[in-house]
């Protein structure tokens, strides 16, 4: 199956890999290829590397709360004016490194790392 | 790598899940035209050298976190994704600034037949994977 992605690409991801959120599927369409929104539903998540939040605020709506990690304060940035844009009150954007995460052992439910490793 | 998969596993619920998703740099990506019906294959678009070392050294990390008995492996899959573009320039552009590919597609058509199509909408179809992971209590 082939699934397209949110719109043109216009200059947005110029000069970095396949990261940018233009370039991407949509979250709807990524978790349904995964196994659909049971793999959230009603959990807590994880996303690894948020960039601008375009997953995380993407299974808002079927987690019970969402956190958004990313060393990119500028994507950071743009994901929590997203976040509140959308009005999602379950969703929470840090700055920070996988590798030193600033949670609890056992904090979550599902970790996504989604185009991030 | 693998230092972050074990921040991942002591932050995971036992029995919670890691999923892993990215372009699944094993097989081509493809320039295509956007037909009324359809899409008609103009070229084969390869990963640079630099994006197939990084995708390997993931592919590894995660292999070691498995070996290591921190994940087991539930469910694997693969699934197509289009990137737009409004004519053929655009697309050739995209693939000369984005660092994931090679700069020049193979074309698989006549130079005629790009010239004849080129303001026509094209897309680049390429491969995305994913891995679904149980953290395992050690």
């Amino acid at each position: 199956m082939s699934i397209d992605a949110a719109g043109p690409v216009g200059e947005v991801g110029r000069h970095v890999p396949a990261f940018s959120s233009a370039l991407r599927p949509r979250p709807g369409d990524e978790l349904a290829e995964w196994g659909g929104p049971a793999l959230v539903l009603g959990k807590r998540v994880l996303d690894l590397g948020c960039g601008d939040g375009r997953f995380a605020l993407g299974v808002a709506s079927f987690a019970a709360n969402v956190e958004g990690l990313d060393p990119d304060e500028e994507g950071i940035a743009a994901a929590k004016k997203a976040a509140r844009k959308a009005g999602a009150r379950n969703v929470r954007f840090s700055v920070g490194a996988a590798q030193r995460l600033p949670h609890p052992g056992g904090a979550f439910d599902v970790v996504i790392l989604s185009w991030t490793l | 790598m693998v230092h972050a998969l074990r921040e991942v596993h002591r932050v995971l619920a036992p029995g919670g899940i890691l999923i892993d998703a990215r372009p699944d740099s094993r097989v081509a990506a493809y320039a295509e035209r956007r037909k009324r019906r359809g899409f008609q294959r103009f070229g084969v678009v390869n990963t640079s050298r630099r994006e197939l070392s990084n995708d390997r050294a993931s592919d590894r990390a995660i292999a070691r976190a498995v070996h290591e008995g921190m994940f087991k492996r539930r469910r694997r899959g693969r699934f197509w994704h289009r990137v737009p573009f409004g004519s053929l320039a655009e697309l050739r552009k995209y693939l000369w600034e984005h660092l994931r590919f090679v700069r020049r597609a193979r074309w698989v058509v006549d130079e005629a037949t790009r010239s004849r199509y080129a303001n026509e909408p094209f897309v680049v179809r390429r491969a995305v994977r994913y891995e679904i992971l149980e953290r395992v209590t050690r």
